[in-house]
């Protein structure tokens, strides 16, 4: 899949004087995990509010599956939406409410997705209880099964892990990994580690502002360059960088050497073999080996 | 969405304390009214006891309905076909229908302030609005409202019916009946349009507590711009000299400003002549539609 599922055309929202989100503009293809990433304030939730019809723009357009989210009705049964900070009604039991979600939502069995949908987030047990009773970690994740009800094409993730236990927290993560591919994945989060597994691009807001929107090997630059961490020995720094196809190599800070090289015309596992063969050839010890720069550093760089 | 909104507001337990709450004002406003009426009673058969007069002679009771006429041409209407058709009424049950009317502008405000002001601040709204229209999400939400009101009605206006009737055994069965369905079309009429303004009131602010505040201003601003507007008499209004109006002197074009309260209305909605209740109905079903509609533009172009 190469379509566009969802595209930002200058996008902005203003608070009164308040910029949250500036001329922010991107496009996810179809069928991909795409990540909103940003230091608190960065818009990320604002942007994910305008995407899902909650809060309309100040200027510029959305197009999500080819239509405008804020025309009436056009998202029923296309969009699922885990929204950030929404509380679950405290009237209803966990199932009902979701029957009700999937009636609403005109699915043809609405109690039996929504047994299908709390057994994907591993809480079939909750059915009868009453979303007061539930912790923030339970509560989130039947917000998450509201959102997957229907399996709708595009599904919106804010936050889908935070406040989560490791344990569940990756189960979580393996839900979204099952959705790549069949289903556009949105999903913001300040797990940058977690958003670097899960997507293919990222979306990179700043103070409103969008300061890169590429794929994550753009980002990360695993086409570019990759990473040894050295243990002992002298680096033939001088040799590294005479290999065919090596544009730069030089030491950084906690002893890594960093690697650059050209993407078009030589494949990364070609070049990252030939220097550790060239390193153990000179009695260089290393412990590890990684393309790219983690995405922590990048956002960190550019934010 | 009606009927998951109507099963989801019964379930709030709201709808219960506000059954009791209206059932113990009907009750306490029967008592009382029924108490003062009955001492009446028994003060006019004594005096007419003293003075030797038989209480069922037929002169004796149209005097008795003389006395009536009177008292609610002073107090509720100076419109005679209006009062002819309130005399087969038992005043207890006028009194207390006539106090509950007044009342269930407030009683709507307490059950639906936060039918939306209630989603918008926890933001639970957004599980909603990516499945439905947002018209679609207004219009569900005041029929659930109307529907448990109109079960709230009906409850209480039997019990007013089924006392006055114990109370007056000249209460007819053919007037129970009649005036049973008179007083659940007024009520339910009357109920339409201050439901549709309480969905209005909800669908400006996030908050319930505010809500509720803006729902009783603006019920004052109604009152008090139907009373502004009953305190002068209309350019060449004739006011019939027994009534409370006539204590008003003053013409002036003011007087205009009580047609634009809904409250002005609500008169005529006990009214025997069915184009004037079918008027007063229709005004309550405009109003009913404006509020509705002011509401579906603020939901239409807010931020949720």
């Amino acid at each position: 899949m190469s379509q566009t599922a969802i595209r930002l055309d200058r996008l902005s929202k203003h608070f009164g004087p308040k910029r949250a989100v500036d001329d922010v503009s991107f496009e996810v293809q179809a069928g991909h995990c795409y990540g909103l990433i940003g230091p608190n304030g960065a818009g990320k939730t604002t942007t994910f509010s305008m995407m899902t019809g909650y809060l309309f723009p100040t200027s510029g357009t959305i197009s999500i599956l080819g239509v405008d989210p804020f025309e009436p009705g056009a998202l029923k049964g296309k969009v699922g939406v885990l929204p950030q900070d929404a509380i679950l009604p405290p009237t209803w039991p966990v199932g009902a409410l979701l029957t009700y979600y999937g009636e609403l939502s005109g699915l043809p069995s609405p109690e039996a997705e929504a047994r299908r949908v709390l057994e994907k987030v591993q809480l079939p047990e909750t059915w009868g209880l009453y979303s007061n009773q539930l912790s923030h970690g339970m509560a989130k994740r039947v917000s998450m099964a509201q959102a997957l009800m229907g399996s709708p094409p595009v599904i919106f993730l804010d936050e889908p892990t935070a406040g989560l236990d490791p344990k569940i927290a990756a189960s979580v993560r393996q839900v979204i990994r099952e959705l790549k591919g069949q289903h556009t994945v949105v999903v913001s989060s300040h797990n940058l580690q977690e958003l670097e597994e899960l997507c293919d691009a990222t979306a990179i807001l700043d103070k409103g502002k969008l300061v890169s929107a590429a794929t994550m090997s753009e980002l990360t630059g695993q086409m570019a360059e990759f990473r040894v961490q050295l243990a002992r020995g002298e680096v033939p720094t001088f040799e590294v960088k005479a290999l065919s196809g090596v544009k730069d190599a030089r030491i950084e800070p906690n002893n890594v050497l960093c690697v650059s090289f050209d993407g078009k015309t030589i494949q990364p596992e070609e070049i990252i073999t030939r220097t550790c063969g060239l390193l153990v050839e000179r009695k260089v010890l290393f412990t590890g080996v990684w393309r790219g720069k983690k995405l922590e550093e990048k956002v960190l760089q550019l934010t | 969405m009606w009927k998951g909104e109507t099963v989801r507001a019964t379930r709030s337990g709201r709808v219960l304390a506000l059954l009791i709450l209206f059932v113990m004002f009907v009750s306490l406003t029967l008592a009382v009214v029924g108490f003062v009426t009955r001492q009446l009673n028994a003060t006019v058969d004594k005096q007419l006891q003293s003075a030797g007069v038989d209480a069922g002679d037929e002169r004796m009771k149209e005097q008795l309905n003389q006395g009536k006429r009177q008292m609610l041409s002073v107090v509720i209407t100076d419109d005679e076909e209006m009062l002819e058709s309130l005399l087969t009424l038992p005043v207890v049950l006028l009194f207390v229908f006539k106090l509950t009317l007044r009342f269930v502008p407030l009683f709507v405000a307490l059950m639906g302030f936060d039918q939306l002001a209630g989603e918008l601040g926890p933001k639970s709204i957004r599980f909603l609005v990516v499945r439905l229209k947002r018209n679609t999400l207004i219009l569900g939400k005041f029929a659930s409202q109307v529907t448990i009101f109109s079960g709230l009605l009906f409850v209480c206006t039997l019990l007013m019916v089924l006392v006055a009737k114990a109370l007056n055994a000249d209460f007819a069965a053919k007037d129970v009946v009649l005036w049973t369905g008179r007083l659940l079309a007024a009520s339910f009429v009357l109920a339409l349009a201050y439901l549709a303004l309480t969905t209005l009131c909800s669908a400006l602010v996030r908050s319930g507590a505010v809500s509720l505040l803006l729902n009783i201003m603006v019920l004052f601003g109604i009152w008090a711009l139907a009373f502004f507007g009953e305190y002068f008499t209309l350019p060449g209004e004739v006011v019939d000299a027994s009534s409370l109006k006539s204590m008003i002197t003053d013409e002036s074009p003011l007087a205009y400003t009580r047609y634009l309260s809904v409250w002005h209305y609500g008169q005529d909605l006990l009214h025997p002549d069915w184009t004037r209740f079918l008027t007063a109905a229709v005004v309550h079903v405009g109003f009913a539609l404006v509020f509705l509609g002011a509401a579906q533009l603020v939901m239409k172009k807010r931020d949720l």
